[in-house]
């Protein structure tokens, strides 16, 4: 019932939505005047946006809200986090609920035409892959023919898994459910032969099973997954600040300023370094915000990789190793690339 | 003649009873209860064994997960995992998470507030239960309308104007009122303005001059609630922010407390005679009930916002629960519409031929028969809206199932989620059980009156 809703909803509340663009225009007004950023989220997931005991949210996306916070009001914390169901993250967003969504959500045309929202950029990389038991004896995707695959429903997961198996000729036999954790204890009781999803998860889920060592991720990647924030079409200044923000934090660790030594680098003589820092020039003031917004993102959240390391790195939970891959910088062989900041 | 000589003559033969004897072992006790119950044919037998056997493997294995293989102290699930695997519970996850689960994301320092509002409901509603106090219909009535006055700024804190100010007072007068009047009513059998009144009010006065100054006693209570709250100062706590059982509670408490008078009133109006008003509950029933719960929440819940100006934002919380409510009220409005049918005309006519008005009618005769014949499905349907208040967790609220589901995505208890679940399980059977009990309760205090 939900999957016949859900569109309906959406595409309702994005028509509605285009009818009050005029007014729209002033999402970084409302957000001052309430004193703090409506950012949404996803369910608790772990490096995104996990959830602690303690009641603090933490993880990559929840760092590009308080990055976005920190930009405007010189405070990470002044953030409410909404932490909606995938099935209504756009509709939430559409409808001025949240100002920002920052999930893990993948950037497809589709998405990014229909539904009157815009994806500002990328702050991951992400693949689908399949994770398997090492005693099946499978090494390869192409071998799952008439496999059982637990898979995700309501994400692009699914899709691509259907994509995936046409392309290549296959049958499978998909067993669907919403929460992750049914899905990989059905995956543990041999419920199904395969469990698919982003391989950002698939590590994370694999190191909390019983034995990890009885249960591999096979090589393919069967997907693109560009995961990053995004906000409503109508009010492109809002979409800047958030991008910018986040190209901000990428410059920076190009340019090696961090939450360490931002004070020192003030004193920069790079050019570069003086416009990012809102020494020079006057970028942050055009998009509404103080000119050093940038000091305060730096200071208080930091760059693009300490927030890698912090909650997706080695030497995290999630554990997925950085260098070399998609998500490294794109001067070290990486997809990571912010715009000239000037 | 002849047979009055006999008697008198031959000895009276009296029937001697010889003692009884005992119950032979076999038919008295446990072993007779089981001979009779569980062993009487080789069927029963059969059965008996068989029933043993499952109810054994049910309950070692459930028991043999969830205590005596389980591990009490951890770090994380790992740890758990390398000590028993899977054979026992990982419990800690669910000890860390206690708070989480029961308050939802409330500030920690900050949880004594949520205690403290729901012991003033238990100290409100506990008169209730007290014999000698006579003044029930009155503090039913300040519980429903006073106490949610304090039970919110305590829940929500923050700025209190000169309006909520006084709110909150009354919220206060009542509580303090209704221990005060509990107090001398099981004292004296009178009313707290009663006897004050007497007390204040010189000897001589009429009954109606006393009671003038046991009002006024009333108004000194707020008087000294007013300077109490308004040297209260709580933190603002976001409805965001409130989660796990507090939440499903309220939502829960208030779609309840709201569904009964509403839905009297809706049951009340559809058999109205008049066109206009029978239309408009007609309708606003059909539409509730046709619509499933998740459609309702999502229409207030990512409809609403659209047509509302830019600008305006009304609470996600009070959205899902007005949604709540309404959706609550359709369904007890054919609850007790069922009672009302069942009632016969001739009470009808009973209570007119006593020369009682329509409203007096309904309120002292039709009403309580009608609630009493329909407590089971009343009370029913309250268990179901508890239970359905989960739905919220679809569009983004923490209550108690969101919350569990939670806990397996926290990284240092990643996967852990049936030990939370049956945890909440155990919450929900709780209330559930609570409340049906208190039906039958109900229901046999009622039909007392029936059986004599």
């Amino acid at each position: 019932m939900l999957k016949k809703i859900v569109p309906v909803a959406a595409t309702l509340a994005a028509a509605l939505s285009y009818t009050t663009a005029a007014s729209a225009q002033q999402t970084l007004q409302t957000v001052q005047d309430r004193g703090y950023l409506n950012c949404q989220v996803g369910l608790p997931t772990p490096g995104f946006y996990g959830l602690d005991a303690d009641g603090v949210w933490s993880g990559m996306d929840v760092d590009v809200c308080r990055a976005v916070a920190a930009a405007i009001f010189d405070d990470p914390d002044a953030v409410e986090y909404q932490s909606v169901t995938s099935a209504v993250r756009f509709t939430s967003l559409a409808n001025g609920e949240s100002d920002m969504l920052s999930r893990t959500t993948t950037w497809t045309a589709v998405r990014d035409t229909q539904l009157g929202l815009n994806f500002t950029t990328i702050n991951f990389y992400d693949g689908q892959g399949f994770l398997v038991p090492v005693d099946s004896g499978i090494t390869s995707a192409m071998e799952l023919d008439g496999a059982t695959i637990c898979v995700l429903t309501g994400t692009t997961t699914e899709l691509n898994l259907a994509d995936y198996f046409r392309a290549n000729d296959m049958e499978f036999t998909p067993v669907t459910n919403e929460n992750v954790n049914v899905l990989v204890e059905t995956y543990l009781g041999g419920g199904c032969d395969a469990y698919t999803n982003d391989k950002s998860g698939l590590a994370a889920r694999r190191s909390a099973f019983p034995t990890p060592d009885e249960h591999v991720i096979l090589p393919e990647t069967i997907s693109k997954e560009p995961l990053g924030p995004v906000v409503r079409s109508d009010d492109s200044n809002w979409g800047d600040i958030v991008r910018w923000t986040l190209f901000g934090m990428i410059e920076a660790e190009e340019l090696g300023v961090s939450s360490e030594n931002v004070a020192e680098m003030l004193e920069s003589d790079s050019p570069a370094i003086r416009r990012l820092l809102g020494v020079e020039g006057n970028i942050g003031e055009e998009m509404g915000l103080p000119a050093d917004f940038m000091v305060s993102v730096l200071t208080h959240v930091g760059n693009y990789g300490e927030i890698y390391e912090a909650n997706v790195g080695e030497n995290t939970p999630i554990g997925i190793p950085r260098t070399g891959t998609q998500n490294d910088l794109w001067t070290r062989g990486g997809l990571i690339y912010a715009m000239p900041f000037r | 003649m002849s047979d009055s000589t006999t008697t008198t003559k031959t000895q009276p033969l009296i029937f001697q009873p010889k003692p009884e004897r005992a119950a032979p072992p076999s038919t008295v006790g446990v072993i007779g209860w089981m001979r009779e119950n569980l062993f009487s044919s080789v069927s029963n037998t059969l059965m008996t064994i068989v029933g043993a056997y499952i109810v054994y493997t049910f309950l070692s294995a459930v028991l043999g997960w969830a205590v005596f293989n389980a591990v009490w102290q951890a770090e994380d699930r790992r740890e758990c995992l390398d000590l028993v695997g899977r054979s026992g519970a990982c419990w800690p996850g669910v000890i860390q998470w206690f708070d989480n689960l029961i308050y939802g994301l409330y500030p920690k320092d900050q949880l004594w507030r949520i205690n403290f509002g729901f012991l003033a409901l238990i100290l409100w509603v506990a008169p209730l239960w007290i014999k000698r106090v006579q003044s029930k219909v009155a503090i039913g009535i300040t519980a429903v309308m006073l106490y949610p006055f304090l039970a919110s700024y305590f829940f929500l804190g923050g700025e209190k104007g000169i309006i909520w100010t006084v709110l909150i007072s009354a919220g206060l007068t009542g509580l303090i009122w209704v221990w005060l009047t509990t107090f001398t009513e099981i004292r004296s059998g009178k009313s707290f303005t009663r006897t004050m009144g007497e007390m204040l009010g010189a000897s001589g006065k009429s009954e109606e001059e006393q009671l003038k100054f046991g009002r006024l006693s009333l108004i000194g209570v707020f008087a000294i609630s007013m300077l109490l709250v308004s040297q209260w100062e709580l933190s603002f706590v976001s409805t965001r922010q409130w989660g796990g059982l507090f939440l499903t509670l309220v939502i829960s408490g208030i779609g309840i407390t709201f569904s009964m008078p509403s839905g009297i009133l809706l049951a009340l109006g559809r058999r109205s005679t008049m066109p206009l008003i029978r239309l408009l509950c007609t309708g606003f029933i059909e539409l509730f009930r046709s619509v499933p719960l998740i459609t309702i929440l999502f229409m207030f819940n990512t409809m609403l916002p659209l047509f509302l100006p830019v600008g305006v934002e009304v609470n996600q919380l009070l959205r899902a629960i007005v949604a709540v409510c309404l959706f609550a009220a359709a369904y007890m409005a054919e609850v007790i519409r069922g009672g009302l049918q069942a009632i016969p005309k001739g009470q009808y006519e009973a209570a007119a031929a006593m020369g009682l008005g329509y409203w007096q009618a309904t309120a002292l005769i039709i009403m309580p028969q009608a609630l009493k014949i329909m407590i089971p499905t009343i009370v029913g349907n309250f268990i179901g809206l508890f239970k359905d208040t989960t739905l919220v967790s679809i569009i983004g609220l923490f209550d108690l199932l969101n919350m569990a589901r939670s806990v397996g995505e926290d990284s240092r208890w990643l996967g852990l989620f049936i030990e939370p679940f049956f945890f909440i399980t155990l919450i929900y059977f709780f209330f559930c059980f609570l409340m049906s009990q208190y039906s039958i309760n109900l229901e046999r205090k009622l039909e007392a009156g029936a059986r004599r």
